[in-house]
C-alpha cells in the first residue's frame, strides 16, 4: 500500500507571495550568473565550444597504411567476424605485385550506422590496420548508402604505423620489452607524444 | 558376455586400460579414433597407405621399448596401449615443435584457418609460445603446381598425404619431396603438373593450409560457412557432398564419406559445378521475349496446351531433362500421361563422355538419367525422336523441361512451325532464345529432392541457397501449370511428391527421403582437417 504523507505548511508558506518572490530570486540568480559567466557553469555551447575527449574515445574508423603507403589490411576478416553488428564487409584479392604480401582487401566497407563503436573490430586486428582513434564522430548522412565507408575513405584518415613490417623476425627476444618498462604513446599522426618511465 | 565373446573377429585390447575391442588386424589409430580416444595425427590418412611420417600418433605399448606410430600398430589381442601417459603426450608436443620450426604461422592469411589439423592439434595439445630463435628457412610462396592448385612450400609439413593421394588414388603420381630434411619441400617432377582431374582432393586431405584451391583461394574464410548436404549433380555417379555457402553464394562443394560410392573423394569437374549456379541465370519468365510475369507466362501456355483436345493431344511434346530430380519427373510424367494423355514424352540427355573413369567419374553425364526413365516408367523416347518428329511435323505444341535439350540445326529450324515452345531453363541457350514462353527453374543446389544414380542408389539433395529472382523448382511449375488448366496435380512440398512417387514408381520402391538436416556452420562443425 501507497503510504500517504501530508506536508504541514506554516503561516509564512501559506501566504504563497513571499514564497514566490523567493523562487523568483533563485531563477534570476541562475540567470545573472549563467549570462555573465562564472567557473560552476557545467554545460558547453555545443557545436561553438567542444569538449575535449579523452585519449581512447572511439572515434569513426580508420585503415592504416605500411611504409609504401599501401594498406596494412591483410584481409584476415577477423575484423569482421568478431563485429558483435555485422557491419563490415571486406572482398579479399590477390596484391600480386611479387612482394612477400599475398593478400589485401580489395573492397572494405563498414556500415557507420550499423557500428556500435564497441571497438572490437581494433582488438581483433591482427596487423594494426583498422583503428577508431580519428576522434570524430561519424558526420550525419542524407541518404542511407552515404552512411557506407569505403576502402578509399578509411584510408584517407589513416597514417602510417609505427609497427615493425613482418614482425620483429627470429631477434625478437632483444627488442621484447616486458610489462612494466619504459613506454613511448604517439599521437595520431605517429609523432612521439609521450615518454612514460617504467615502473 | 564381452564383445570379443560375441564376435571371435574382434580382438580386445586397452587403451589407458579402459578396455575397447576393434576387428582382428585393424589399425590401432582407426580403432581410437572410433572410439572416440583423442589423438592427434596428420600424416595417416583413412583413405592412404600407412608411412608414419609424422611422429604424432605416437603410443606407448605394453612390451614394446620404444614409442609407436599408432597408424602404424595392428590392434592385437591383449594389446595395452598407453595413450596418455606424460611420457606420450611428452613426445607428442615435441614432435608438433618440431613441426612448428619451420611453419610461418601465417593463419590470418591462410584459407585453411578455422579447419587446419595443425591449427588444432596446437590449441590441444601444446598452445605455448616458440623456442625456435633462428630464422626459418624460406622456402616458395604461391607456387603455381597446375591449373587449380597454389602451394605455399613454407606452410607444407611434409605428411606426403597429397604425394600418396596422386599416386595410389588418381594413380598418376605428379607430386614429390625433394631435397632433405630443413629444406625438403613438396614440388612436381620436372616437367610435370598436378592437373590430374582428381587433384583438389590434396586440397581436402592437406592438413595446413600448403595447398589452395585457385577458385577458394581469398575468397571466404572458413568459419563463414555453412555446409548443405547434398549429392553432386555433375555425373551419374551420385557422390555425396557437402555445399559449403555464405550469404547466399556458394564458395565451393568438398565430398562427405559415403562408402560404397566415394568413399573420401570427389573429381575436380564434380567440384566446379556450383559455378553454374550462380552466373548468367534466366531470372524472370518470358513471353515472346519480353519479361512478364509467372501468371501471364503460365497462362500462355496453359491457354495453347489446354484448348488441345482428345487427339490433337498427340502433338504435344513434353521433354524431360534426365538432369531433373525424381519429384520433378514425376509430377512431369503424370501431368503428360494422366491429364494431357496422348502426349508424347521424351528424354533429353546429354551424350556420354570419354571423361568417365574407372576412379568416381561415370561416363554419363546426367545425374539422374535413370530415375528419371523410371519415373516415367518406359514412356521415354530419345531426343532423337524428337529431333525425327519435329522434322516430319507432327508436333504442334513443345514444353521442355531440361537444359540438356541440344537439338540439330534444322530441328531447330522447324520450332518455328510449331504453334507454342514452352521451355523451362535455369540458363540461357539456344532454345530458351526460340521459345515463346520461358520459364525460370531452379538448378540442384537450390531444390529438395531426390537423384539416382547409375548404380541406382537414390540419394538427397537438400536446398543450400535461395534461387535468384523469380527462379522455381520444375515441380512447383509444373504444379501451377496444372492448377492454370484447372487440373489437380496438388502437391505443396517435394516430400508430397516423393511419398506419392514411392508408391507408384515401382523402381524406386525402397528409396528413403532422408533426414531434413539444417545447414550447419562449420564455425561449430569442429574441424574438417
Amino acid at each position: 500500500m501507497a503510504k500517504v504523507v501530508s506536508i504541514k505548511r506554516g503561516l509564512w508558506e501559506q501566504l504563497y507571495l513571499p514564497e514566490l518572490v523567493r523562487g523568483v530570486g533563485i531563477t534570476l540568480k541562475h540567470f545573472f550568473v549563467n549570462t555573465f559567466g562564472s567557473k560552476e557553469i557545467v554545460t558547453v555551447r555545443y557545436p561553438e565550444e567542444k569538449r575535449e575527449y579523452p585519449p581512447r574515445f572511439r572515434g569513426v574508423h580508420r585503415l592504416m597504411k605500411r611504409e609504401d603507403g599501401s594498406v596494412r589490411c591483410v584481409a584476415c576478416m577477423m575484423c569482421s567476424t568478431i563485429c558483435p553488428a555485422q557491419c563490415i564487409y571486406i572482398v579479399a584479392g590477390e596484391r600480386g605485385d611479387g612482394t612477400a604480401i599475398e593478400k589485401v582487401p580489395v573492397s572494405f566497407d563498414i556500415d557507420e550506422l550499423i557500428c556500435v563503436v564497441c571497438g572490437m573490430c581494433v582488438e581483433a586486428c591482427p596487423c594494426d590496420a583498422i583503428r577508431m582513434d580519428t576522434g570524430r564522430h561519424y558526420p550525419p548522412v542524407d541518404r542511407r548508402d552515404q552512411a557506407f565507408m569505403q576502402k578509399e575513405d578509411l584510408l584517407a584518415a589513416g597514417g602510417p604505423n609505427v609497427a615493425v613490417q613482418g614482425g620483429a623476425g627470429p631477434d625478437w627476444r632483444e627488442s621484447y620489452r616486458p610489462l612494466g618498462s619504459d613506454r613511448q604513446i604517439y599521437d595520431r599522426e605517429g609523432k612521439l607524444a609521450k615518454q612514460i618511465k617504467g615502473s | 558376455m564381452t564383445d570379443t565373446e560375441k564376435n571371435p573377429e574382434l580382438a580386445s585390447f586397452t587403451v589407458d586400460g579402459k578396455p575397447l575391442s576393434a576387428p582382428k588386424g585393424s589399425n590401432l589409430l582407426d580403432a581410437m579414433v572410433a572410439h572416440g580416444i583423442e589423438i592427434s595425427y596428420f600424416c595417416y590418412h583413412p583413405g592412404l597407405s600407412v608411412v608414419a611420417q609424422c611422429r604424432q600418433c605416437l603410443v606407448e605399448i605394453k612390451g614394446q621399448p620404444k614409442l609407436a606410430p599408432a597408424c602404424q600398430s595392428i590392434v592385437m589381442p591383449g594389446m595395452e596401449v598407453i595413450s596418455s601417459s606424460e611420457k606420450v603426450l611428452a613426445a607428442r608436443r615435441q614432435m608438433l615443435e618440431f613441426t612448428l620450426v619451420n611453419h610461418p604461422i601465417d593463419c590470418p592469411i591462410c584459407d585453411k584457418a578455422g579447419e587446419c589439423a595443425l591449427q588444432r592439434q596446437y590449441m590441444d595439445w601444446d598452445a605455448k609460445g616458440s623456442r625456435i630463435d633462428h630464422a626459418k628457412v624460406r622456402k616458395g610462396k604461391k607456387v603455381d603446381l597446375g591449373p587449380r592448385i597454389v602451394l605455399d612450400q613454407e606452410r607444407c609439413i611434409l605428411c606426403t598425404r597429397c604425394v600418396r593421394f596422386c599416386a595410389e588414388i588418381a594413380k598418376s603420381p605428379q607430386l614429390t619431396i625433394s631435397q632433405r630434411g630443413n629444406h625438403s619441400l613438396l614440388t612436381t617432377p620436372p616437367g610435370h603438373r598436378l592437373d590430374n582431374p582428381y587433384s583438389l582432393n590434396t586440397v581436402d586431405i592437406c592438413p595446413v593450409g600448403a595447398l589452395t584451391d585457385k577458385d577458394f583461394r581469398f575468397q571466404v574464410r572458413v568459419w563463414n560457412l555453412s555446409a548443405t548436404l547434398s549429392v553432386c549433380n555433375g555425373c551419374a555417379s551420385g557422390c555425396l557432398c557437402e555445399i559449403h555457402h555464405f550469404r547466399n553464394k556458394i564458395y565451393r562443394l568438398v565430398p562427405r564419406r559415403l562408402v560404397d560410392v566415394n568413399l573420401n573423394w570427389m573429381c575436380d569437374y564434380g567440384r566446379s559445378t556450383y559455378k553454374a549456379q550462380a552466373s548468367d541465370r534466366l531470372t524472370l519468365p518470358r513471353v515472346e521475349g519480353k519479361d512478364a510475369s509467372f501468371e501471364d507466362a503460365l497462362a500462355r501456355a496453359a491457354g495453347k496446351l489446354g484448348s488441345l483436345e482428345g487427339e490433337a493431344r498427340a502433338g504435344i511434346g513434353l521433354v524431360l531433362g534426365a538432369d531433373l530430380a525424381n519429384e520433378d519427373a514425376f509430377v512431369a510424367t503424370r501431368l503428360g500421361l494422366e491429364f494431357l494423355a496422348g502426349a508424347q514424352l521424351y528424354l533429353a540427355a546429354e551424350p556420354d563422355t570419354s571423361e568417365g573413369d574407372a576412379i568416381l567419374r561415370s561416363a554419363d553425364p546426367n545425374p539422374n538419367r535413370r530415375g528419371v526413365s523410371a519415373c516415367a516408367r518406359g514412356k521415354l523416347r530419345s531426343a532423337a525422336d524428337l529431333a525425327r518428329d519435329l522434322s516430319e511435323g507432327k508436333l504442334r505444341v513443345l514444353y521442355v523441361l531440361s537444359d540438356k535439350l541440344h537439338l540439330p540445326p534444322e530441328a531447330l529450324e522447324k520450332l518455328r512451325g510449331l504453334e507454342l515452345v514452352a521451355v523451362q531453363a535455369s540458363h540461357p541457350g539456344e532454345l530458351v532464345k526460340r521459345a515463346n514462353v520461358v520459364l525460370p527453374a531452379c538448378v540442384w543446389e537450390e531444390v529438395d529432392g531426390t537423384v539416382t544414380s547409375a548404380a541406382g542408389r537414390t540419394s538427397r539433395m537438400r536446398a543450400a541457397v535461395t534461387p535468384p529472382g523469380a527462379a522455381k523448382p520444375h515441380w512447383e511449375i509444373l504444379v501451377r501449370l496444372a492448377r492454370r488448366l484447372g487440373l489437380t496435380l496438388d502437391y505443396a512440398t517435394p516430400r508430397a511428391i516423393f511419398d506419392a512417387l514411392r508408391v507408384e514408381v515401382e523402381e524406386l520402391k525402397g528409396a528413403e527421403w532422408g533426414k531434413d538436416l539444417p545447414p550447419q556452420l562449420l564455425r561449430f562443425a569442429g574441424s574438417r582437417g
